[in-house]
């Protein structure tokens, strides 16, 4: 038996109106607004963020193992995964892997999830997703796609919902590519793939039904992957779910379409809204089809109100005010002056526990905790005598700036936007300095409280260094 | 213990070059003109009388090694050191001068630094990477570090940005009449109050310029002066250097309102030249305004008042020219620019100038006794002199 113990979301607090995309690129407004991730994030970002809302309230050292899936790895040649185990505090010798190159890898990394529990080799294993596509610059998918991250914690009890049949089904469709060499998402002709898009789907949703000696109206939910929401309602129709009572609503008003993350961010939501005994169908789609049910349990009630999920997480959101701006987020034009090249991986490797895990050290001859670990007590001075301890999330600003002559991630200030910095002392009492973000100029105060973030730092040496920023408590 | 040079140092020779954006001169060129100005007025001869020298610049890209001092001046085969403490570098190079003067090693002694920032193209400061190798823990600009207190002293005493404000006016109105400042403009309070944001809460006019510049002084004992320029020298009366955090923003106990370094290194000094009330037994001081905030958190620190009443002294104009107690006679950081390595040595040449009645700027009225404080790193190293008239 395997089931979801937990799950997780993650959406950028940013947002963009679609009539904004419309008036910067003139294609007719598809209503609502995008997710967009700010220029700090990225899939591994936004997976630790879905990883945390998703077992913070649990024991992390209790995990063997890490699935990350995206289509948008931040690296090819070097384990993503790793990067976000670090950042959620997991055990060394925990399991990871990185599934990528298809849009149904979220739940390939379910099933293999599901695949080595059974097998009795993991216990627990924590699957994240997280999509950053970067779709054309003024096409309509500007319009279409959202970023977004989401966990499931998965393991060897019922949970909130026993996770039952699985069933594959390979064929090389037309559908959406990327190759290694492009920055942007490719498509041919849309028509064509809607045909086998809605074949393929189909194929597949009969064949776990028969497996499962289900029919459609068994299910109280069923949620999927397509392209844009039109594809979406007709597929459903197509299929005979219908669209009304069963068809999980496609998030599209508030958050686009997020990639490998999307199929499963519609199942987190589903569970959002279950009741014990509903069955809910998820189906992923690219090259292919994978789908599979869950049944939820009577534990559905005790989850709901622990964690922000898509419902918090819609909930708390800033409007970008313009195109110009989302440009600037996914650095689709230069402006910044030239960067300092170099910043030392090798210390970034050495300091990864205060950097990743962010831990600090307590000192066992007075007692107070700081930051960031070092040989000798900051405070009484005292030499080798500390314990490295995991360090508050939370705290509250002693006071902050908004630097202009060195802007974030310590690139040269270009005098536009601001290195917001703040001293904070966390719940914990420990004091820190971190960069804040989800923020403009004059939202800042003494005394506001703030939590950390993981995010992008800066890339100097070409290497991408990850590191906790502050933003004032998200609702 | 620390022993005392109380009236066992004397300045006889002081030289500082126009600070500002000079294009058409590089560091030695500068260094050359401080140290020759310093050695005439001395009346000593560089190549010939000097013992030993000591050079301070912060960026290596002023200078390297003794060479900084030996490659421009083209002097050969002496004992040079150079020095590098942050901002407080310059006066670091005169306490450690004053030191081998004290101890009889060496008879005659120059103290020099000099920066050439301009030539960098940086806005603001250039970086220092070298110095912050960790590539993660974030990092501030100067205006920023002290920006921190300012939103501290504005939040628990409720200080402005008109107070602010203020030190700029009269800062300004200072160095209008030094012929040497890089700024020689009056401005009003709205001006400054208007200017465009460096770090919030800091404007334009609440940050010192990046400048070059260079400046020197000769050093030494009291029985050699009165031989080489007869009654006209000054002697140090007291002087300290104290060196704190270089992260004070992850102290938990750090309270953004004032400086430890600042506060250890006047204690040290006021107690070498036995002061007990610089306010009353000082006739005026050159403080660091790096920014307008730290003119007025040294006021705090250099126990001219209590902590809190900083602001006051400002508002009850007790620090202008005219005032009870003069602060910053020449224009201060604010219109001379802080050329890092220099400015410890600009300052004692004006304190030293300003004791013996002959300011290039406003003279301080029956000025005798005065000191001045440099202030370097995120509040970490400061040095404090006091220097009187023989």
């Amino acid at each position: 038996m395997v089931g979801i113990l937990s799950y997780g979301a993650y959406i950028p607090i940013w947002r963009i109106s679609r009539t904004e995309l419309s008036r910067a690129t003139g294609i007719p407004s598809m209503g609502g607004e995008r997710a967009v991730a700010g220029w700090d994030e990225d899939s591994i970002t936004m997976a630790v963020e879905a990883g945390l809302d998703c077992i913070s309230d649990l024991d992390v050292r209790g995990v063997d193992a890490l699935h990350f899936a995206t289509t948008t790895p931040p690296y090819i040649e070097k384990q993503n995964a790793t990067i976000i185990a670090s950042a959620l505090d997991l055990r060394r010798d925990v399991s990871v892997a990185d599934f990528t190159s298809s849009l149904r890898c979220g739940i390939t990394a379910i099933r293999a999830a599901v695949d080595a529990i059974k097998s009795g080799r993991c216990k627990r294993v924590l699957v994240t997703v997280a999509d950053c596509r970067l779709p054309v610059p003024g096409s309509a998918q500007e319009q279409i796609y959202g970023d977004a991250g989401v966990a499931f914690l998965l393991g060897k009890e019922r949970g909130i919902a026993e996770v039952k049949e699985f069933h594959v089904l390979n064929e090389p469709i037309l559908g959406t590519w990327r190759r290694s060499e492009d920055r942007y998402v490719m498509q041919f002709d849309p028509r064509a793939d809607n045909v086998v898009y809605v074949r393929v789907l189909s194929e597949t949703i009969k064949a776990l039904l028969e497996k499962a000696g289900l029919c459609l109206k068994d299910f109280s939910k069923i949620a999927f992957y397509a392209n844009d929401p039109r594809q979406y309602v007709r597929a459903a129709s197509a299929i005979g779910i219908d669209v009304k009572s069963q068809l999980q609503d496609f998030l599209f008003a508030d958050v686009g379409v997020t990639g490998a993350a999307h199929a499963l961010l519609l199942l987190a939501a589903a569970l959002e809204d279950a009741k014990p005994g509903d069955r809910i169908l998820c189906a992923g789609y690219g090259d292919g089809c994978e789908a599979f049910y869950v049944e939820v349990t009577d534990e559905i009630e005790s989850i709901n109100e622990k964690r922000r999920g898509v419902k918090g997480h819609i909930r708390s959101k800033k409007l970008l005010p313009t195109y110009e701006l989302y440009m600037d987020f996914k650095r689709l034009r230069d402006r910044r002056w030239p960067e300092p090249a170099k910043a030392s991986v090798v210390t970034y490797w050495r300091d990864e526990i205060f950097e990743l895990p962010f831990y600090g050290m307590k000192c066992k001859e007075c007692g107070r905790i700081t930051y960031p670990v070092a040989r000798v007590c900051r405070i009484c001075g005292a030499k080798d005598k500390y314990e490295i301890v995991k360090l508050a999330r939370r705290g509250k600003i002693f006071t902050y700036t908004y630097d202009f002559l060195l802007g974030p991630g310590g690139y040269p200030g270009d005098g536009v936007y601001p290195g917001i910095k703040a001293v904070i002392d966390l719940e914990d009492g420990t004091r820190v300095l971190l960069e804040v973000t989800d923020v403009l100029m004059g939202e800042l105060d003494v005394d506001m409280p703030v939590e950390v973030t993981f995010r992008l730092i800066h890339q100097k040496s070409d290497y991408r260094f990850y590191y906790w920023k502050a933003r004032p408590v998200r609702g | 213990m620390i022993g005392s040079l109380k009236d066992k140092v004397a300045i006889i020779g002081t030289g500082v070059t126009k600070f500002g954006e000079i294009w058409d001169k590089d560091a030695e060129d500068l260094l050359v003109e401080a140290v020759h100005e310093a050695c005439n007025e001395a009346n000593i001869d560089p190549v010939k009388d000097v013992d030993g020298i000591w050079v301070a610049t912060f960026y290596t890209f002023s200078g390297v090694g003794g060479t900084a001092f030996s490659e421009p001046l083209k002097i050969f085969g002496k004992p040079v050191t150079r020095v590098e403490n942050y901002c407080a570098s310059g006066m670091d190079a005169i306490r450690n001068a004053a030191i081998a003067v004290a101890s009889g090693l060496y008879d005659i002694v120059i103290a020099c630094g000099v920066e050439k920032i301009l030539d960098q193209g940086a806005r603001g400061l250039p970086g220092v990477g070298e110095m912050n190798p960790q590539p993660v823990l974030p990092r501030l600009s100067a205006p920023a570090m002290f920006a921190l207190c300012a939103v501290r002293a504005f939040k628990v005493w409720g200080w402005t940005k008109e107070d602010l404000a203020k030190v700029a006016v009269k800062n300004h109105y200072n160095g209008y009449y030094h012929p040497k400042a890089h700024f020689r403009r009056k401005i009003d309070i709205e001006t400054a109050l208007k200017a465009p944001i460096i770090a919030y809460p800091l404007g334009l006019y609440d940050c010192c310029a990046v400048s070059d510049g260079a400046a020197a002084v000769v050093l030494t004992r009291p029985e050699i002066a009165r031989k080489l320029v007869g009654d006209e020298y000054a002697v140090i009366k007291g002087l300290g250097l104290a060196v704190e955090t270089a992260t004070p923003w992850l102290d938990p106990n750090f309270d953004f309102l004032g400086f430890p370094s600042t506060r250890k290194a006047a204690d040290m000094a006021y107690k070498m030249a036995g002061i007990e009330d610089p306010r009353k037994e000082l006739d005026f001081g050159i403080v660091h305004d790096c920014f307008t905030i730290t003119e007025l958190l040294d006021y705090q620190d250099m126990r001219l008042c209590k902590p809190g009443e900083g602001a006051d002294l400002i508002r009850e104009e007790v620090t202008t020219i005219h005032g009870d107690f003069p602060i910053n006679p020449d224009g201060g950081l604010k219109c001379f620019g802080h050329p890092i390595g220099a400015t410890g040595c600009r300052m004692v040449v004006e304190l030293t100038r300003q004791v013996l009645g002959r300011a290039e700027g406003l003279q301080v009225k029956d000025a005798e006794i005065g000191f001045a404080h440099n202030l370097g790193g995120p509040f970490s190293v400061a040095s404090v002199i006091i220097v009187a008239r023989k």
